[in-house]
């Protein structure tokens, strides 16, 4: 599995640099957006996943629950992180400016802050049956932000974000190889994600 | 030794006890306001003659309010854990009762704060209200929504070893869809103007999904 990983990783490494063409007016550095879609994809599945053993962990008391919710949330902070690092730059090269709080900026950003939370959390209670508790708990509750994440601000605050799966704005063409690379990277970028959580339960 | 028979009665007492116990040892209740004095005077005095626009203010107002709060109740499940008396107190009154009873003994100490130090914020930064009960409405809801947050994160820090910090790092991010729309009521109210009812209905959802959920997750605690 992790063979192909690596091969399937460097094929669209690959294809990215040569097969792709590049982005209108943007140069080659804005073809960074086929690392930051798909780590960002990660980063908010990372955190269901966490999310998601931390309630199985609240219910059966089964500690390798607290492990797969922490590792979850150790892969989505450094996910996140990536995801925010090379949006900014993509938004360097497109909108002008590295920040400036748009509402996908802004959600990306109390993902640090939850993920930072919860990892923080972890790290302050030295008790290992309160901390899977009480990290569960506040996992749980750090998910009741996302539909205020999702739904609200956007209504709140003008985004300048294209819509997350295909651009349909047409500032950067879509053509299907375009299309094909990007699903792939997504596909690759999740199954890393897998990989690493599996990982650690053996 | 008296039992406690409804629930209400629990809730009560509880907040009876904690009241008592606040006012007796004032040390948290004090630097709680202080803590908001000193941050209204030092932004106040580095902005000193500057005209500060509403929506500045408002950020400001809340930030104040969110920092203060945090000095003030992240200790609310400390005398008990300290004493080791939670366990007895679960004895005499049901775990939800705890949690309310703590939950309104917050907001009562997070009003008192607010009626303290936000005459004089408005002094100080020369603020003109001008709908004043959209503001107190404002408040009155965002109180609500830190108070339960609050009060089930100050249960999570409790059994923490480090402790410095950590409370309003897990708060802000849960508190966040309360402060975002908070603040832009607050500037309204300050700068007047048409205002976005769902707004309103958006903290007071919000408010009501954070009890629910401190609710329930209490019980795990």
């Amino acid at each position: 599995m992790n063979k192909i990983l690596i091969l399937l990783t460097l094929a669209i490494v690959a294809a990215i640099i040569f097969f792709v063409p590049p982005i209108k007016g943007l140069g080659d550095l804005a073809k960074i957006i086929f690392f930051h879609v798909p780590t960002a994809w990660v980063s908010v599945i990372a955190f269901f996943v966490s999310a998601f053993y931390a309630a199985k962990f609240l219910r059966t008391f089964n500690f390798s629950f607290d492990k797969l919710s922490a590792r979850a949330a150790r892969l989505g902070f450094i996910f996140v992180l990536l995801s925010t690092i090379s949006g900014a730059i993509f938004s360097k090269l497109t909108w002008g400016a590295y920040w400036n709080w748009d509402p996908r900026q802004t959600t990306i950003f109390v993902l640090i802050l939850i993920y930072g939370a919860y990892l923080t959390l972890r790290a302050a209670v030295s008790d290992e049956k309160t901390r899977a508790k009480v990290s569960a708990v506040y996992s749980l509750l750090s998910v009741l932000t996302v539909p205020f994440l999702v739904f609200i601000i956007p209504r709140m605050y003008f985004s300048l974000h294209p819509s997350p799966v295909l651009n349909s704005a047409g500032r950067v063409e879509m053509d299907s190889i375009v299309l094909i690379v990007l699903i792939a990277a997504v596909v690759d970028a999740t199954l890393i994600f897998v990989q690493l959580m599996r990982r650690e339960i053996s | 030794m008296k039992l406690f028979n409804s629930r209400f009665e629990q809730i009560a007492a509880i907040v009876r006890k904690d009241f008592l116990i606040g006012l007796r040892r004032r040390a948290t209740f004090a630097a709680m306001m202080m803590f908001a004095l000193t941050a209204v005077a030092s932004l106040s005095l580095s902005t000193g003659g500057i005209f500060v626009e509403e929506k500045f203010l408002a950020a400001l107002l809340w930030v104040v309010i969110f920092f203060a709060a945090s000095a003030g109740i992240s200790g609310t499940f400390d005398d008990e854990a300290q004493a080791g008396t939670l366990p007895t107190l679960k004895l005499y009154a049901d775990a939800q009762a705890i949690l309310f009873g703590k939950m309104i003994y917050v907001f009562l100490s997070l009003a008192a704060l607010t009626i303290f130090i936000l005459p004089i914020f408005l002094i100080l930064f020369d603020v003109a209200v001008e709908k004043i009960f959209l503001l107190l409405m404002t408040i009155l809801l965002g109180l609500i929504g830190i108070a339960a947050a609050g009060t089930l994160t100050a249960a999570l820090t409790t059994s923490a070893t480090v402790k410095g910090g950590l409370f309003p790092i897990l708060l802000f991010p849960i508190t966040l869809p309360i402060f975002l729309p908070a603040i832009r009521l607050t500037e309204i109210s300050f700068a007047g103007g048409v205002f976005d009812i769902s707004l309103i209905v958006v903290v007071a959802v919000f408010d009501l999904i954070l009890i629910t959920a401190a609710s329930i997750l209490f019980d795990y605690l």
